[in-house]
């Protein structure tokens, strides 16, 4: 050192700031060393994650047909908003309800719903804030950018339903998979996740697995603010397999506007090809627009909707020819005539019996529409005889008609490709001991009314539909349903191919009817509109109809009581003696079944005719119309 | 007899420290370029470059004997500085602080930077004259005087992170000036026993909250901590630093300065992306320069021909050794973020002339170490 000092110690001094210096360069060191080399790929990890991001691409999902290939359902691209959720994690979601509410027109308790939801599913990648936008809800987006980078515009498809709800029943719909939903195995297994589009109804519930496409992802870089740098890797969605159905359009069409044309505007068309169950028309009155729920359910006005269906007590969203229960009325004698033959109640030589007007039971008169003196079985059938019904019925007793219901499939489910079929009530002692506790024991006059269709019989349509039908068929009764065969999609060398997929048929019911017995009650059912039977009117010269009127009692069989009037059946097949199609129809609260159903089943009949033997229908004769 | 003068201040020129320098800015400007490939921010430091060194061989050439003599004068115009850049109009307001003056050439520039040299002359004014005994009080109060003023100024602006690199600085010339030893220990003990006791008491009292407890929380622990809001800055460096693994990743595509998830990365947290591309060998080489430039003005202190001189170059090798250890630490996530630059590395005309010109006294006393 050049100077002399009294400073103390000054050298040690220096030294000690030099050693200072150096060991804090020491302790970033080691600090370094941890980081970069102990953790290192912990961090390389983190940053990777930070920037790459997985944006999926949602698969079309399948087209659906009728049989001939006319469109019934397809989707169209729209715009949702969504919030990506990366970037708000530490924002305050409830500080974004105002401003996004006002901006893209969103009710405010929707959103505050839906982050509710979000908070409780860790796994959300983003939240879609609002479903169809529109062009000024976009413009608003990317003009509040720098305000609201979370916020992006998505494209998706949105499936398309017919307008005025044809086939709603049938189709069902499509909606967001819920949160209840997603904790069950089933859809937990299937690889579903939250914000998927599913079918929730119907067909488009049912083959889901089908109509759903594989989706795609985009595999891409983004900066902190979320904006996309670059694209990785892309993977492309795979569509998902188009449906090809038995609905015949024009047939169901023509269901449709018969219900429509109906007073009640209330109840149910099935055609069904008895060959092998397929449906060509199922109609539902009322019915409900599906695009309801695949394009408002999350709108104010949307959901008012919803409840209003709801709420209805006309229940729109009921499909009747598998969730309504109704008394069959004199359809049911078509199932009593055949097991009456079988169990030897009655024979083909001796099938007279007595009409009487009526029966009397104990001080008790059950009536006759009228007097048919002691008729055989096809006149029975042909005029609609109940008096004869009444004594087949107590010769059967309640065990031959718990026979004949087990044997026709009555008190099971159809097996129909749909959701949510119910069971008919079938008459027997526990059914009534249920339904009467304080007069629990099975009685003559019970009997009486399980033989011709009311109090003990309430029975779907589609039901009766496959029974009658099976008639027509020497007993042969299919399983109905809607499918004909899923598309194939994709490349048949790849892993990703989904070959076609026919609806696995299983073989039908057979009830052992003798051809002679087959023979005397289709002639029944042939007098009932060729021989001056309760549906004469709607006749046609060389085609055949085979079928059986019913009128259902609802408050009391044939008085005018209003909103109360009876239901009106038609259940039949055509031609006769050699089935190609059967049509039931049911309208509610009409009154006789001769006067509303059976027109509005010709009507489907001469649809058919005209399609498969190209001319005009015979005696063509207008159906009913308002 | 000049000509011989001028021939032996060649041969005694420092240039070692001069390369030295030169090598860590060429190498920050690199790392500039790294962090933002896109801006011309780069292109700028390697300006300021040749400015500084101008202005460093110019005050290694002139005796800083001559410039300690008239410090006061400097002392007073630093001052004035501080106080034009507080006027608006003047002084540019940016991020909230108005700490910048405009210039119409150059630029812009920040006094409170370059104030740090009259301050180092004003205490080598005072405390360079030979001594005897002990640290006064007097002394000790003179010292503070000359520090609080500039560092009154510029926490007016507010810019407590510059504010706070001024302290070292007197820290460094009163124990060169004999400050009893136990008082060094006590203090020391008392800052080392005080920051949990505090840490403590101020989490329990509710003193310490909101913003500033999240900020020390990131520190203690980052991975849990609100990465997200108070603790982004902290936790980005610290993933920015650990990616960079044992030798670093050349890319700059998609590094973590460029989309944007490390903030400031060419001013405040340039070590980041020093060690985002370099990795721990680059950290570990550029400490290694840092380590043997301190040394190297630090042996310039021992051997300097007066008190005066070993005051300035050791008053100048406290304030960027602190420098280095807060902006480091702070990228390493050891310590609070707080807005310093590293010196040399850091993007900024104002910090690398104030810095050369520094270095430019230590050249300047080294050489006139055989003269007498």
């Amino acid at each position: 050192m050049k100077f002399e000092d009294d400073s103390q110690n000054l050298r040690i001094r220096l030294r000690l700031i030099q050693g200072l210096i150096l060991m804090m360069l020491a302790v970033l060191g080691i600090r370094l060393y941890y980081l970069q080399v102990l953790n290192g790929a912990h961090y390389a990890e983190v940053a990777e994650n930070q920037r790459i991001r997985l944006l999926p691409i949602p698969a079309p999902r399948g087209v659906i047909f009728d049989r001939n290939n006319n469109l019934l359902v397809d989707s169209r691209p729209i715009y949702n908003v969504i919030l990506s959720r990366e970037d708000i994690k530490n924002v305050d979601l409830n500080s974004l309800i105002k401003p996004l509410s006002d901006g893209l027109q969103v009710d405010e308790d929707f959103l505050r719903e839906r982050f509710d939801e979000i908070r409780s599913q860790p796994a959300f990648e983003s939240i879609r804030v609002k479903e169809n936008a529109t062009q000024s809800d976009i413009a608003w987006v990317e003009a509040h950018e720098l305000e609201f980078p979370a916020l992006r515009v998505e494209q998706q498809p949105q499936r398309r339903y017919p307008e005025n709800g044809m086939l709603a029943h049938v189709l069902g719909y499509v909606g967001e998979i819920s949160p209840e939903q997603l904790d069950q195995p089933k859809y937990k297994q299937a690889g579903y996740k939250p914000g998927d589009i599913i079918g929730q109804e119907g067909l488009e519930a049912v083959y889901d697995q089908y109509l759903r496409g594989r989706d795609g992802y985009r595999k891409v870089i983004v900066d902190s603010r979320g904006h996309i740098q670059s694209e990785v890797e892309r993977v492309e969605p795979q569509s998902g397999q188009d449906l090809v159905t038995t609905i015949d359009l024009d047939l169901q069409e023509a269901a449709e506007e018969q219900l429509r044309s109906t007073p009640s505007k209330r109840g149910v068309i099935i055609a069904m090809d008895p060959n092998n169950g397929e449906i060509f028309a199922m109609a539902s009155a009322p019915t409900f627009d599906p695009n309801l729920f695949s394009q408002r359910i999350n709108t104010r006005e949307g959901r008012a909707d919803y409840l209003a269906l709801q709420r209805d007590p006309r229940t729109p969203l009921v499909n009747r020819a598998i969730q309504g229960r109704y008394p069959p009325g004199s359809t049911w004698k078509v199932p009593m005539a055949v097991a009456g033959l079988q169990q030897g109640a009655i024979t083909i030589q001796h099938s007279n019996l007595l009409c009487g007007g009526g029966i009397q039971i104990g001080n008790k008169f059950t009536r006759c529409m009228g007097n048919h003196g002691t008729p055989d079985l096809k006149t029975a059938i042909t005029k609609s005889c109940d008096g004869y019904f009444y004594r087949l019925g107590l010769k059967m007793t309640i065990g031959g008609i718990e026979q004949m219901v087990d044997e026709f499939d009555l008190n099971k489910r159809t097996g129909i490709d749909l959701p949510h079929e119910v069971v008919s009530w079938t008459p027997s002692p526990a059914f009534k001991a249920r339904m009467n506790p304080h007069d629990p024991d099975w009685r003559d006059i019970d009997t009486v009314y399980a033989s011709f269709g009311q109090v003990y019989d309430i029975i779907t349509p589609m039901a009766m539909l496959r029974a009658v039908a099976g008639v027509g068929m020497g007993g042969k009764l299919y399983v109905p349903h809607l499918l004909r065969e899923a598309r194939a999609v994709g490349d048949p060398a790849s892993p990703d191919y989904r070959p076609t997929r026919a609806f696995d048929r299983p073989n039908p019911k057979v009830i052992p009817i003798p051809e002679d017995q087959h023979q005397l009650v289709v002639q029944g059912m042939w007098g009932v509109v060729n021989n001056g039977g309760t549906a004469a009117r709607i006749k046609m010269a060389g085609f055949e109809i085979a079928g059986k009127t019913g009128t259902a009692q609802v408050a009391r069989l044939g008085e005018d009581v209003g909103e109360h009037k009876d239901h009106s059946w038609f259940i039949s097949y055509a031609p006769a003696f050699k089935p190609e199609i059967s049509v039931l129809v049911l309208v509610e609260n009409v009154g006789f079944g001769a006067t509303y159903a059976a027109p509005a089943a010709r009507a489907l009949y001469d649809v058919y005719y005209r399609k498969t033997r190209n001319e005009e229908p015979p005696g063509a004769q207008v159906a009913m119309r308002q | 007899m000049v000509a011989m003068l001028e021939k032996r201040k060649i041969r005694d020129f420092d240039w070692l420290l001069a390369l030295l320098a030169v090598l860590i800015v060429g190498f920050g400007t690199l790392q500039i370029h790294n962090a933002q490939p896109t801006e011309t921010f780069w292109q700028k430091q390697l300006m300021g470059l040749g400015i500084a060194l101008v202005a460093m061989i110019a005050v290694s050439f002139t005796d800083y004997r001559k410039l300690v003599h008239i410090a006061p004068a400097f002392y007073i115009f630093g001052l004035a500085l501080l106080v034009i850049v507080l006027i608006p109009g003047i002084g540019m307001k940016i991020n909230g602080q108005r700490c910048w003056i405009k210039l119409p050439a150059l630029g812009q520039f920040q006094p409170s930077e370059f104030v740090k040299i009259p301050v180092v002359l004003m205490l080598a004014y005072y405390f360079g004259k030979p001594r005897q005994g002990n640290l006064t009080v007097k002394e000790t109060l003179i010292g503070s005087l000359i520090l609080l003023l500039p560092v009154g100024l510029i926490m007016l602006e507010p810019d407590t992170g510059q504010a706070i690199t001024y302290f070292p600085l007197l820290a460094v010339v009163l124990f060169l000036s004999s400050v009893r030893m136990w008082i060094v220990l006590a203090a020391l003990l008392l800052c080392m026993a005080g920051a949990p006791l505090a840490y403590t008491v101020g989490v329990k009292t509710g003193v310490l909250r909101g913003y500033k407890l999240e900020r020390i929380n990131v520190i203690l622990d980052p991975e849990n901590a609100d990465r997200r809001g108070f603790g982004y800055h902290t936790w980005q460096s610290i993933v920015t630093v650990g990616k960079g693994g044992l030798t670093g990743s050349q890319s700059t595509d998609y590094s973590q300065s460029s989309l944007k998830f490390l903030p400031e990365p060419h001013t405040d947290f340039i070590f980041a992306v020093t060690a985002e591309h370099t990795g721990f060998i680059g950290c570990l080489l550029l400490l290694l320069a840092y380590a043997i430039l301190f040394s190297r003005l630090i042996t310039g202190a021992r051997r300097s021909p007066d008190r005066t001189g070993m005051i300035v170059i050791m008053a100048v090798v406290g304030g960027l050794a602190f420098q280095l250890f807060i902006n480091i630490g702070m990228a390493v996530g050891m310590l609070p973020v707080i807005g310093v630059p590293l010196p040399l590395m850091s993007a900024g005309l104002s910090s690398v002339l104030a810095t050369f010109i520094a270095i430019g006294f230590a050249i300047s006393i080294q050489l006139r170490r055989f003269v007498n």
